[in-house]
């Protein structure tokens, strides 16, 4: 599936994920929907990062064949493993940051239910003191959650843009191997399909990142 | 809004039955929680479940103030049951959970910490009130593999969980049973399914058979009292359970 596609369900999961939700939880429903296909999208992120860490290496054994023409394309498949590597660890530390996201955001949606019992205990013992001093206590609980969402909201929003300029160096190094690929005399032919490729992969990943940053989670359209 | 109706009272010691709410959705079974107080504190036997929680918490606070609600005891870990318990601890997070050894670590998915738990063992327990013995009767298998249920000997009422249920009608409300041969006609299929052991169903026979019981208080109908005790004791010793249809 290509990255436009799954943009395209990405909008139409949420809009019917909503009605299933209660009124107090669907904010919560919608981010943990949300939360839960940005992970999507970062395991696929993960799994194309570790194709190219398999097609650098077969690249580097294809310079070795190709001998002193093909030494720049060579140092360029390494520096590509590298990144792939680099890649890999970013997004795990994204998976992390989704794990304690979806363990707050669940809580919400637990609470959010509580939050209905006590209201309509409230409204069954209105004059209740002690009742309203709980109300209150889990209200500034409540705020305390939010505030720790945010932050984490706004972490995996920076870690999402550093994999992005990690992505854009990918792309560099692709096209760079593009360029070095000609240079490869009687392989030259090869060395431009593996370069091609990269460039495809790294586009892929780039285009992936992309659609994460404009998720509805972080304020996007998608 | 569930009803209140004290059942038991001598002095500062009452037994209190949160009974019958009209507004009850039909989907959810109907609950009878029960509160012994003592000395000025609570013990609410089988809270019931989160989604009742309002109509119990107004019925209670209407007689009782929630925060002096020292323990809960649970007969057993079904969310009818014990549900509401994360609710409970809102009002006083020291609040003690007493429930078989068993469900020490399920029921914590319902709420509560490591110590909210007071683990009962398989032969039961002393539960103490503010200076009053309540005792934890062992009711293993009677529905669930650990259960108990909580006898009160001074004020000689037995809380017997789902031994002695009956699902009724809506013409039948009654807080007590009238016509013991009309009532248990609601009490046998029940028996039959959820009462799994016949061994278990005649040791708890022969141990109940030994207290002195005014009043037999089931989870779910109504109150067997006086003669009608030792009537359902017997009919239930009679009865072959742990079958499909009866």
């Amino acid at each position: 599936m290509t990255a436009e596609e799954n943009t395209s369900e990405w909008q139409g999961g949420d809009e019917a994920f909503v009605p299933v939700a209660t009124e107090s939880s669907s904010g919560a429903a919608l981010d943990l929907l949300r939360i839960v296909r940005i992970n999507e999208e970062i395991k696929r992120v993960v799994s194309v990062a570790f194709k190219i860490n398999i097609m650098a290496l077969n690249a580097i054994f294809l310079a070795k064949r190709a001998g002193n023409a093909a030494l720049g394309f060579g140092v360029l498949s390494n520096e590509l493993r590298v990144f792939s590597k680099d890649l890999r660890e970013g997004m795990m530390a994204l998976t992390r940051q989704i794990h304690d996201l979806v363990a707050e955001v669940s809580v919400i949606l637990q609470e959010s239910r509580y939050d209905r019992v006590f209201a309509e205990a409230a409204l069954a013992a209105p004059d209740h003191a002690q009742l309203h001093t709980v109300l209150e206590r889990r209200e500034a609980r409540h705020g305390e959650r939010a505030d720790r969402i945010a932050s984490l909201r706004r972490g995996l929003r920076l870690a999402i843009d550093d994999a992005a300029r990690l992505v854009e160096l990918g792309g560099v190094l692709a096209k760079s191997a593009k360029i070095e690929a000609a240079y490869g005399a009687g392989f030259a032919s090869s060395l431009g399909q593996v370069s091609g490729e990269f460039d495809g992969i790294v586009e892929e990943i780039r285009s992936s990142l992309d659609s994460l940053r404009r998720s509805g989670f972080f304020g996007g359209s998608a | 809004m569930k009803t209140t109706q004290t059942i038991f009272e001598d002095g500062g010691h009452k037994w209190t039955a949160i009974v019958r709410d009209p507004a009850k959705p039909e989907f959810l079974i109907d609950t009878n929680e029960y509160l012994v107080q003592h000395g000025g504190q609570g013990l609410l036997l089988d809270p019931g479940g989160s989604e009742i929680f309002p109509a119990v918490f107004s019925a209670l606070s209407s007689e009782f103030d929630p925060s002096k609600i020292a323990g809960i005891f649970a007969s057993h870990q079904d969310p009818d049951i014990v549900s509401s318990l994360a609710l409970w601890l809102e009002f006083n997070p020291q609040m003690k959970c007493h429930v078989s050894w068993l469900w020490g670590s399920f029921i914590p998915h319902f709420g509560g910490k490591g110590d909210t738990f007071v683990p009962l063992p398989d032969e039961g327990a002393v539960i103490p009130l503010a200076g009053l013995q309540l005792q934890a009767i062992p009711a293993h298998y009677l529905h669930s593999s650990g259960n108990l249920h909580l006898y009160d000997r001074q004020a000689r009422i037995l809380f017997s969980g789902d031994v002695g249920a009956a699902l009724l009608p809506a013409e039948k409300q009654g807080l007590f049973v009238e016509d013991f041969s009309s009532h248990i006609r609601f009490a046998e299929g029940f028996h039959r399914r959820w009462m799994g052991s016949n061994e278990a169903k005649r040791q708890w026979c022969e141990r109940v058979s030994h207290l002195e019981i005014d009043m037999l208080c089931p989870q779910h109908g109504a109150i067997y009292q006086g003669a009608d005790v030792q009537r359902f004791i017997n009919w239930f010793d009679e009865l072959h359970v742990g079958v499909l249809r009866s």
